[in-house]
């Protein structure tokens, strides 16, 4: 599930890239950031779960699987 | 349970990167932050099922709601949004609506008589809140009071830039 997670951070964030090359309007450009700073946060997550960061993951949910 | 947590993580990717692409093709900015809204109430969701909970509602509380308010702030105060014009106009669209809310709510149908397991009363380490408040205060208080800094400064330049006149 990490790779697909990069994956997705990827797409997002190259689609924000893209809007913000492409779109004349600042504030969707402010927008297009806000996309491409949560792309990257997604990615920061799956990081956080490849190195299972004790902080950021619990595994409260999965424990009585 | 294995798999419920895989099929929502596909799932909510899908509809992350959708909606992204949504977003990025509206011409109007108000359909575009509604869709942008829509971007990180998964990407929340994401987080959820990566395991970070806490993310996840901060996500939901700070992005969707604190940023997108500013932002439709920021449009309506500079009337940007052209009124009348709506997304939801043909036949399609209003049928695709329906189909998704009919997924949703087939999805929560199902979600309901899978027998989730609840969020135990976990012992302390598995306290989310409590390890980041202690990081916080510890490891990170150089960070932390650093940051405080930052937004006094954003505060009191926001005041300064809102005065008529300045007189130092």
């Amino acid at each position: 599930m990490i790779a697909e997670a990069l994956i997705v951070s990827a797409i997002l964030f190259v689609i924000g890239v893209v809007g913000v090359l492409t779109r004349r309007n600042a504030i969707i450009l402010f927008m297009c950031a806000e996309l491409m700073l949560n792309a990257v946060n997604l990615s920061f997550v799956a990081f956080a779960k490849l190195h299972n960061v004790p902080v950021l993951i619990c595994h409260c949910y999965r424990r009585r699987r | 349970m294995n798999g419920f947590f895989e099929f929502h993580f596909y799932l909510f990717s899908l509809l992350a990167i959708a909606s992204a692409l949504l977003f990025v093709t509206r011409k109007n900015p108000v359909p575009a932050a509604l869709w942008l809204v829509n971007v990180m109430i998964a990407l929340a969701g994401l987080y959820v099922m990566l395991d970070a909970p806490f993310v996840g509602i901060i996500q939901v509380l700070v992005y969707a709601g604190a940023i997108m308010v500013v932002f439709v702030f920021v449009v309506m105060l500079l009337n940007l949004g052209r009124s009348g014009i709506s997304d939801f106009r043909s036949l399609g669209s209003r049928l695709g609506a329906g189909a998704v809310g009919l997924a949703l709510l087939a999805n929560l149908l199902v979600v309901q008589r899978q027998n989730i397991p609840r969020i135990a009363l976990a012992p302390e380490t598995d306290n989310v809140v409590d390890a980041v408040a202690a990081s916080l205060f510890t490891d990170y208080i150089v960070a932390f009071e650093l940051t405080s800094l930052v937004l006094l400064v954003a505060v009191i330049g926001a005041v300064l830039l809102a005065k008529k006149r300045v007189r130092l």
